[in-house]
């Protein structure tokens, strides 16, 4: 035998036999997927659900689809979960593959992305299968677009101020009235707390770029930021107005320095300059109040919004930090309808969920789950409950475009932190800027 | 055993051969069709969730007069022209050095290879940006001089310089080349250029570059092409908004942007076709230069 056969022989084994594991690995995703919601070989039905979140949401949601299984058996729930910023991303490119999941956690300013679209399933037309009747009506609008209805609240949360307590002791501040305190309020507090830690502790910060904030300041001066038709209410001079604010308290020491806040530091509590002790103040979603007390040390107070009791009407709404949506295209609407109706109305459901994605939209499980809370979640439970009873200002789906007004809200505020735009510029170019967004 | 005839044994290796490339085939699907895919997209609009809708050239006019396009491809020409030739030039002394005949050469060349590895990844730019925070090491240590140093990320005015620094210390991968071209050049000529009395920077003048240029003009091919495709220093550095204030807004993180974050796939098509001209043309240019300046030994 010569050495050439050799080679060529046991070429042509090993490319047969690396052939045919390349074709295994060909067919291995196809079997192994299930791509969305078919029968599986086991003649139970699957329907996929994702969401956005950490591992912690993670446990609480296995708990009770664990729950919704053992009362289900035919149904199996494969679930997907991932951070925020690469979820929005994957989740579009999954509808452009046609291969859309059948439940999802939906962005509140996504919603008519997806609705105008016609890629989500009208809930208002399957009233049988899927009771709303628990949530107020304020709740329910918060999915509404017209007549139509495409998102549950998967947890109703609102903004709210706390400051950290065990730096106030500690410098002497005396933490306003959090009822009724207003901005000027603010400005003062957070200067007492700059000046007597000799600039150790800055008073407050709060995200200028943060549409939710922004949105509660426009309302106390008499705009809807966004209208109740998907147009955009806010004007420059509100706009102009919040900058001034912020350049205010910066100016007189009580917001940090530019430069000082890395605006892309994330988001979660544990990262956070609160839980640093770099400042002693911030706006933060209610439903993250234990995240951020366990980050914080267990002395944060939670305030209302300043300027509630002085503005010309109410800033704070019930809101929602993400939907449940059903794709139109769901291979399995019928289960998956159930699957949503068990997660907003089932009170066993409620409690294993916790408050990992804020109150429970049903006033019903709210009001039943309660009393299983932690500390920390029953006070943003009841702070909201509280809210829920007062004369609110509505709170509208954010218009289609209207995703991209973080990221432009981002752009300027930096702008104006280094003082290379005024507050009144930043005005004009907030106006000119989404409004074509939010055109096209 | 027999001997099989050459023509078989011929046969036999040709089909050989095909069955190990066929895993290469089923990648070219995977190339030539999202190729045709985003060629077609570039002339429609798209939103990733309705059906595209036929646009001619409206996405490429729509460019003329787009600021942040203009302000990501001024972003991504900085990065370019400052950090390509800068990484090069260190690779190049760092090379030389190593060439010296450096004891431990290997332990070296794979520590400074290292970062080469690491830098596209994102720990090691979420690394980088802790050290250049605004209460990073880097700021610490100035401290010590009682200077207080800038957000190095967050202040749109240094976030770019920050991460061209972080591309000049990958210099590893245009290292390694460089130092098997330095290799490859002749000892005699050093040998005769120091008889003749020439002095070391001559030297380096006279012989290590122009024997040395067809491998700075590969290196520079390569690096130029790597740097019109930057994303992942962007994305992290920024969260994937190219912030502070746009100021790292990669032609590659915009594009990005328009295709899945708002949802804008035909625009964000039209874009990939435009880098891949301005990649040809620089391409181009530098393979017309090269005549000038690339001397080929043989």
């Amino acid at each position: 035998m010569n050495t050439e056969t050799t080679t060529a022989g046991l070429g042509r084994r090993q490319a047969l036999r690396l052939a045919g594991l390349a074709g295994l690995a060909a067919a291995l995703p196809g079997c192994g997927r299930g791509f969305g919601g078919k029968n599986d070989d086991d003649g139970k039905i699957e329907l996929n659900m994702v969401w956005w979140g950490d591992a912690q949401r993670a446990q609480f949601t296995q708990k009770t689809l664990e729950l919704f299984h053992a009362a289900n058996p035919d149904i199996r729930v494969r679930t997907e979960y991932q951070d925020s910023s690469p979820y929005k991303d994957k989740l579009a490119a999954r509808f452009a593959a046609s291969d859309p999941p059948d439940l999802m956690a939906m962005r509140f300013d996504s919603l008519r992305e997806y609705a105008d679209r016609g890629t989500l399933l009208d809930l208002a037309t399957h009233t049988d299968r899927l009771d709303l009747s628990g949530l107020t009506p304020q709740a329910t609008a918060l999915g509404q677009v017209g007549n139509q209805n495409f998102g549950v609240p998967s947890g109703l949360n609102t903004i709210g101020f706390v400051i950290d307590k065990s730096l106030t002791d500690k410098y002497g501040v005396r933490i306003p009235d959090g009822d009724t305190w207003s901005w000027t309020d603010l400005a003062t507090f957070a200067q007492q707390v700059s000046k007597a830690s000799k600039g150790k502790v800055y008073g407050t910060n709060f995200e200028a770029f943060t549409v939710a904030n922004l949105l509660v300041f426009a309302r106390q001066r008499g705009e809807d930021f966004f209208t109740a038709d998907g147009r955009l209410g806010a004007t420059a001079a509100t706009v102009t107005a919040w900058y001034q604010m912020i350049e205010s308290l910066r100016a007189a020491g009580g917001f940090p320095p530019a430069g000082f806040i890395d605006q892309n530091n994330g988001t979660s509590p544990a990262q956070s300059y609160l839980a640093k002790k770099q400042i002693a103040s911030q706006i933060i979603p209610t439903n993250n109040l234990l995240g951020y007390n366990q980050a914080c040390g267990g002395a944060l107070q939670l305030l209302r919004i300043p300027g509630e009791t002085q503005a010309t009407r109410r800033g704070q709404s019930v809101d929602t930090p993400a939907l449940w949506s059903i794709a139109a295209k769901s291979k399995h609407p019928q289960e998956t309808l159930k699957l949503l109706n068990f997660l907003v109305n089932d009170v066993q459901a409620g409690k294993a969920a916790g408050a990992t994605r804020g109150v429970p939209p049903s006033t019903k499980v709210a009001e039943q789950i309660t009393a299983t809370l932690e500390p920390d979640n029953r006070r943003s439970n009841e702070f909201l409950a509280a809210l829920q009873k007062e004369k609110l200002p509505a709170s509208y789906p954010y218009p289609v475009g209207a995703s991209k007004l973080t990221n432009i809200l981002k752009t300027i505020s930096t702008e104006v932190e280094f003082k290379r735009m005024t507050p009144a510029a930043a005005g004009e170019k907030f106006m000119t800027d989404a409004r074509k967004a939010i055109a096209g | 055993m027999t001997t099989l005839a050459p023509a078989r044994t011929r046969r036999r290796q040709d089909r050989a051969g095909y069955l190990f490339l066929l895993p290469w085939f089923g990648g070219l699907l995977f190339m030539v069709v999202p190729f045709f895919a985003s060629l077609y997209l570039a002339f429609t609009h798209y939103d990733l969730l309705t059906a595209p809708r036929w646009a001619g050239l409206a996405n490429f006019r729509q460019m003329l007069g787009d600021a942040t396009l203009h302000q990501s491809l001024r972003v991504t020409l900085v990065y370019t022209v400052v950090s390509v030739p800068l990484s090069l030039i260190v690779a190049l002394a760092v090379a030389m050095i190593l060439d010296r005949g450096v004891r431990g050469l290997a332990i070296y060349r794979s520590i400074y290879y290292l970062p080469s590895l690491l830098a596209g990844s994102v720990a090691i730019v979420m690394l980088w940006r802790y050290i250049f925070s605004y209460h990073g090491i880097v700021n610490d240590a100035l401290a010590w001089f009682g200077i207080q140093g800038p957000g190095w990320a967050t202040d749109p005015r240094y976030a770019l310089g920050t991460l061209i620094l972080l591309h000049v210390w990958t210099f590893g991968s245009p290292m390694v080349i460089f130092l098997a071209g330095l290799r490859q050049i002749p000892a005699m000529y050093y040998e005769a250029a120091s008889m003749d009395g020439a002095s070391p920077w001559r030297q380096f003048r006279s012989v290590t570059l122009p024997l040395l240029s067809p491998i700075i003009f590969f290196n520079l091919v390569q690096a130029l092409i790597a740097s019109f495709q930057t994303f992942t220093q962007g994305y992290v550095i920024s969260n994937g908004t190219g912030g502070p204030g746009q100021s790292t807004l990669f032609y590659n993180l915009y594009l990005y942007q328009k295709g899945f974050a708002e949802f804008d796939m035909g625009y964000a098509s039209s874009m990939a076709w435009l880098l891949l001209v301005i990649i040809a043309g620089f391409t181009g240019i530098n393979f017309l230069a090269a005549r000038f300046w690339v001397f080929y030994d043989n």
